[in-house]
């Protein structure tokens, strides 16, 4: 198979601002910029075709004063940042994403409603790509999780506040307030007001059915279905009000640009420097970071779970039986029980009363069961690499125990 | 290393019973008992019987001594494993001491052997009786009258909401008398109990 030029895919998809250059002359001849939230209007068709013969005369300082105007910085400024080159190289990018790209991902919709100048669609993207990688390397790695600590587990590798954690130890610094004239090195988003409660409203107008009926019960496996990567609600699509889709989009968090950011960075790798380096940059940023899956795990019954989970392998009813102790009679006993099924132990727990062991063994065996990891694992997307061997089915499990 | 070569203010040998016994002759020199010398000697301790080479036959594999821990939760025990992992094989030639599990003594009481003796009009009856004097006909009463364990009773049938009213109000009864501490240490147990699902 012959692989997509994405090169040529990038000049399609993307437009910069360099190539358009109508908006940018439409903007220079507007009045100053008003000290309001909302973006300015467009001037007509009429008093553009007046003010072209103006324009042409215009000197440099004129042009620089109206800078202000644009909502966001032009795509001239991104050469002259050195923070953007700073950020660049900080992050290893590769030398095939311009700093132009670069740019436009650090302006949020909220700061420039024009899709064509935000991160919209390199946001969307890469949220694609990083759900897509960290779910199939999830569960690759681990094919026995319960579907609750794979929610868990994305959320914890790519949710908002990682993503956010990530963007501050990039080093990238917040504007005070979106602009033409801002350095196009700093993260450019409209803030909510000071004090606003975010999570107030119920959410509504969910792709969820019956999403008023609160007090129906909402399993697991329809999150499958309805909800996004983490298990929480989406959103469903709206008819933009405005067919150009530059309508003033609300104010966002610090925390929602910054998503925007990373995953409109793993965009813009993926369209310029390929499949290749996005899962290099993927491996680098996400994978590398710790998480200790064995914490995400709360279990309300383990012991009765356990003795489901060995009925429905056919192996013998687990039995605990006391390894050791020490101090029955004392204020601080201290008892280690280990969990057995046949001759085989399934797990070992140490606490100060026989129930507590007894229950911490049966989350030791549970985690056992839940925590299996084949011992070479291989991910769906490894096989689009040329010369990549054919693709192994693998291993899958009945799934988590349900009593 | 650090030997001090002081010349002691006090005579040492007037606390004998500071001294080891076996270096009393080098003690005029030496300023304080906590030396590097004598603390790195304290911790000279002989290893366990099991760790080192037993004298009588040379040993040339490597030591399995397992640690008073705990293992790790990633690592799957081997009647988890799917059939055909590769470490299936490999754990079976490693040496069990799985021979002691049966001489092992139970953690809990062995639950009794499952009768199902019980009859559909059985049930049918059971839940007449707790229905029609829920105060006579308790959970532990019907189980004795039933010969069955109060958990099937609790399965067959639910109480009466009158019954659980008048329970409710008995809990709030005897919970109005606790005080401060009780209350607090009542909580704190059940956050414990919580806590035992989370932890490793």
């Amino acid at each position: 198979m012959k692989r997509l030029q994405l090169q040529r895919w990038s000049s399609s998809v993307l437009s910069s601002r360099a190539r358009t250059g109508g908006r940018l002359q439409r903007h220079l001849y507007s009045s100053n910029r008003f000290q309001s939230t909302a973006s300015n209007p467009l001037p007509s068709e009429s008093d553009l075709a007046g003010e072209q013969s103006t324009a042409s005369s215009g000197s440099t300082p004129f042009l620089k004063f109206t800078k202000r105007q644009l909502p966001s910085p032009p795509v001239q400024a991104a050469r002259e940042s050195a923070k953007l080159a700073a950020l660049h190289a900080r992050l290893y990018l590769p030398s095939r994403l311009p700093l132009e790209t670069l740019a436009r991902c650090l302006v949020d919709a909220s700061a420039d409603p024009d899709p064509q100048f935000n991160n919209t669609s390199l946001a969307l993207l890469g949220n694609d790509l990083l759900s897509n990688y960290i779910s199939e390397h999830i569960v690759c790695t681990y094919p026995r999780l319960p579907l609750t600590v794979i929610f868990a587990a994305v959320y914890a590798y790519i949710g908002p506040k990682t993503l956010a954690a990530m963007v501050r130890e990039w080093g990238v610094e917040h504007a005070a307030f979106p602009g033409g004239e801002v350095d196009p090195g700093l993260l450019q988003f409209k803030r909510v007001a000071p004090g606003t409660d975010i999570s107030a409203e119920p959410i509504r107008g969910t792709t969820r059915p019956n999403e008023d009926q609160t007090t129906w019960r909402r399993s697991i496996t329809s999150s499958v279905v309805y909800d996004n990567e983490y298990g929480d609600p989406v959103m469903a699509p709206k008819p933009p009000a405005d067919p150009s889709g530059s309508s003033p989009q609300p104010p966002v968090t610090a925390e929602q640009a910054s998503c925007s950011l990373v995953r409109a960075v793993m965009g813009a790798i993926y369209l310029h420097a390929g499949r290749l380096a996005a899962k290099r940059f993927f491996e680098q940023h996400i994978l590398s970071r710790h998480l200790n899956l064995s914490e995400l795990f709360n279990f309300s019954q383990p012991v009765r779970d356990l003795a489901r989970l060995c009925a429905r392998e056919n192996y013998e009813q687990p039995v605990a039986k006391i390894i050791s102790e020490t101090g029955r009679k004392s204020r601080h006993p201290v008892f280690v029980v280990g969990i057995y099924s046949g001759k085989d132990k399934l797990g070992e727990g140490v606490g100060g009363s026989l129930v507590e062991a007894r229950s911490r063994a049966a989350v030791a065996a549970l985690k056992g069961w839940y925590l299996y990891s084949p011992l070479e694992v291989r991910v769906p997307s490894s096989t689009e690499e040329p010369g990549a061997a054919p693709w192994k089915p693998v291993y899958v499990d009945l799934g988590e125990v349900i009593v | 290393m650090a030997t001090f070569i002081n010349a002691s203010k006090r005579p040492t040998l007037a606390l004998p019973f500071l001294l080891p016994s076996c270096e009393s002759a080098s003690l005029e020199l030496r300023r304080c008992q906590s030396t590097y010398r004598r603390t790195k000697q304290r911790l000279r301790i002989k290893p366990d019987a099991s760790f080192g080479l037993s004298s009588d036959k040379i040993q040339d594999h490597i030591i399995y001594n397992p640690p008073s821990s705990t293992s790790s939760v990633y690592e799957t025990p081997t009647k988890f494993l799917p059939p055909n992992d590769v470490r299936r094989a490999l754990r079976s030639d490693a040496p069990s001491n799985s021979q002691n599990v049966d001489e092992l003594p139970p953690a809990s009481k062995s639950s009794p052997e499952k009768r199902y003796h019980l009859t559909r009009s059985d049930v049918e009856e059971i839940r007449k009786l707790r229905l029609s004097d829920p105060m006579t006909w308790s959970r532990w009463k019907l189980a004795k009258r039933f010969n069955c364990s109060p958990m099937f009773i609790a399965m067959a049938c639910e109480a009466s909401p009158q019954k659980k009213e008048i329970q409710k109000q008995v809990l709030e009864a005897v919970q109005s008398r606790w005080g401060a501490k009780r209350r607090m240490a009542r909580e704190d147990r059940e956050l414990r109990k919580e806590s035992w699902g989370r932890d490793a």
